[in-house]
């Protein structure tokens, strides 16, 4: 944008200072950014909040409710399942990411073979939005014409049809979770072992520490402050999950892969119970912000004892 | 115990970090390797260690074969320039850290830490952490991680280099004193002749990943094996001078000197240090003749700097030493300690009235 002012024509000299300053004031080049941000995040999200102090009656804002919303979602029980599946799902997923993601990062940092091969394939997953990642497991789980069952029986496991049952649909989900975003984790990990101080972790070869012992007395310790924020940083994705599942099991079969995102949104746009699903909605960002509050706080003090 | 390197030699990809070096550190001797950044000390110090794999050849502790041995197999304890303290750990536990792993009792270690901590002044300091620490501090901390324990050999690497003057001078003399106390093998790294000469038994001087001269300090000052050595060691450094050898005097545009026992013709460089000569006055004999270029008085002598046509010598002169500068002068250089080296090698010819000084340098390991 700053450039325009140079294409501007002999307008008088004082014309096109004039130009050039308006430009490149910071507050017009921030503008679109700004009017864009408050459009998609900030009235949704003001809106939200209010309707979940409001009544619907067939779809349609009756007035205020008070805390009736709230009221109701507590005492539904099918939220705090949803709810328990949200925590449960979170925390598998997010534990198998962030374990496979260090360990992958451990054998590409020690210069294994092929790692920038390996480093390319592992971001790809990455590059695919969720609704085609669903898509794509969908296929592969398919009973008739997916790769899974026929990959289990030939390997002698029978055929596990797996969203179709309520235990291997939730560990189902957990995988395709896991597929996606391991590799963020894993370039996260990777970019914080390269930035480690070599000095120490040679001071310790040299003490007398093996691999194992320098892992856990040195790099793990060292490496903390990048795994907190890595983990963190997921986790408030992984709550928000919504466009696989949705593909995948629509939160079925029953109850079994049901997250507060699908549960939020079958109550809201299934339902027509608009203030309900957006209380539900609103619960959870105030659980995941006092979440990372604490996390940050942890992180913060974590940082504080390591750097020198 | 005795620390041996035999043909060992290291490259990164095409570039050559060190030659094949033959080095031996006799059991208990603190040997120094002196060399300009990017000489290959530190390269070798890291093979010793097991950081690095040598490219060739083998590295003997004692009778045992360490070249393919994990660092932690080799019972060696290294300083590192930069410290390299434990950043998560405090100064008791990173001194605590090499018997944690050889697991001492608990007791024996505690007592061991705080004696080691109190022998080096920290013994205030073991609840903190390393980032609370100074500089000289932290050097301390790891100096003692390395003590802790009796390896077989220390390994320093510049572990001054980071220190203030002051602390420098302080810290060399106790790593010198605990050296000899515990006598234990010691190899330290350093660019620092001053550092080398004051503290090593043996001072091996590195250039370009080769081994220059391994001879005791007092040997290298007087018969260093080449012009490298000669002007590396020593400060201000040793004068050069081209010129040739006729009729059993250096023949100088400026001047000629006798050199009595000579037996050389022809071209040569010739070398003598700045405490080894005087300034005397215009047309004396067997002097060079030049004028006062700088004075730099030092309180207990003084520098004085002669041009000759145009070429600087630097000359150590008395405390009272006082001529205007721009003054005809000549520079007379000590009968005998003047050194000779070939014009194209550099390396060292017999010093006059000697024979096979140049390979004495060499040889003087067998003294030790």
């Amino acid at each position: 944008m700053g450039t325009s002012s140079v294409a501007v024509p002999a307008r008088g000299r004082r014309g096109s200072e004039l130009w050039a300053r308006l430009l490149a004031s910071p507050w017009l080049l921030l503008a679109p950014a700004a009017i864009a941000l408050a459009a998609v995040a900030a009235y949704p999200l003001i809106y939200g909040v209010r309707a979940s102090f409001h009544a619907y009656r067939y779809g349609r804002d009756v007035g205020s409710a008070g805390l009736e919303n709230y009221r109701a979602i507590f005492e539904d029980h099918t939220f705090w399942t949803a709810l328990g599946t949200t925590a449960k799902y979170v925390a598998l997923a997010v534990s198998i990411e962030t374990l496979l993601g260090l360990g992958l990062a451990l054998l590409v940092a020690s210069q294994l073979r092929f790692s920038r091969f390996i480093r390319v394939s592992l971001v790809l997953p990455m590059t695919v939005a969720p609704v085609v990642v669903g898509v794509i497991w969908r296929l592969m789980y398919a009973s008739d014409i997916g790769v899974v069952n026929p990959l289990f029986s030939a390997l002698g496991l029978g055929k596990p049809n797996v969203l179709a049952n309520p235990g291997s649909a939730f560990l189902g989900v957990v995988a395709v979770d896991v597929w996606e975003w391991t590799p963020l984790l894993f370039l996260i990990i990777l970019a914080g072992l390269q930035s480690l101080p070599q000095e120490p972790i040679e001071a310790a070869r040299v003490d007398g520490a093996g691999p194992v012992r320098v892992f856990f007395d040195h790099t793990l310790p060292l490496l903390r402050p990048v795994l907190m924020v890595a983990v963190v940083l997921r986790l408030i994705d992984a709550v928000g999950t919504f466009d696989q599942i949705f593909v995948l099991t629509k939160g079925g079969p029953g109850t079994a892969t049901q997250l507060i995102s699908t549960y939020s949104y079958n109550t809201a746009f299934q339902f027509t119970q608009y203030g309900r699903g957006m209380a539900m909605v609103v619960s959870l960002l105030v659980l995941v912000l006092l979440l990372t509050i604490v996390a940050i706080k942890l992180m913060r003090n974590a940082a504080a004892r390591t750097s020198s | 115990m005795d620390v041996r390197y035999e043909r060992a030699s290291k490259s990164f990809g095409s570039t050559q970090a060190l030659a094949p070096l033959d080095l031996t550190v006799p059991d208990g001797k603190f040997l120094a390797m002196l060399g300009p950044s990017g000489c290959g000390k530190t390269t070798a110090l890291r093979l010793l260690a097991g950081l690095e794999q040598p490219t060739s050849g083998r590295i003997y502790i004692g009778d045992r074969d360490v070249t393919r041995l994990e660092p932690r197999h080799r019972d060696v304890a290294m300083v590192f320039q930069s410290y390299a303290l434990y950043p998560h750990k405090s100064v008791a536990e990173n001194i605590a850290y090499p018997l944690r792993l050889r697991r001492s009792a608990a007791a024996e270690r505690d007592e061991r830490v705080r004696r080691v901590a109190e022998l080096l002044g920290i013994g205030g300091l073991l609840g903190r952490m390393p980032r609370e620490l100074s500089g000289g501090q932290r050097q301390r901390v790891a100096l003692a991680r390395a003590i802790v324990r009796r390896p077989h050999a220390f390994l320093m690497d510049e572990p001054l280099s980071n220190l203030d003057a002051q602390l420098r001078l302080q810290m060399r003399v106790e790593i010198k004193r605990l050296q000899r106390e515990l006598g234990v093998t010691t190899l330290y790294v350093t660019h620092d002749q001053i550092e080398a000469m004051t503290m090593a038994d043996l001072i091996a001087v590195m250039r370009d990943g080769a081994l220059q001269q391994l001879a005791t300090p007092a040997e290298l000052y007087e018969r260093p094996a080449n012009l490298f050595v000669a002007r590396f060691c020593g400060s201000p450094p040793m004068n050069v001078l081209d010129g040739a050898v006729e009729d059993g005097s250096f023949r100088h545009p400026t001047g000629s000197i006798p050199l009595p026992g000579a037996e050389i013709r022809g071209p040569v460089k010739l070398g003598f240090r700045p405490e080894h000569a005087e300034v005397t006055d215009h047309g004396a004999p067997d002097s060079l003749a030049g004028e006062i270029y700088v004075v730099e008085p030092l309180g207990n002598e003084t520098l004085v700097t002669v041009r000759l046509e145009d070429e600087l010598l630097n000359i150590r002169a008395h405390a009272g030493f006082d001529r205007p500068v721009g003054e005809r002068c000549a520079v007379r250089p000590a009968e005998g300690r003047v050194h000779l080296f070939d014009k194209d090698s550099g390396e060292a010819l017999a010093k006059p009235g000697e024979r096979g000084a140049s390979s004495a340098g060499h040889a003087a390991t067998a003294g030790i």
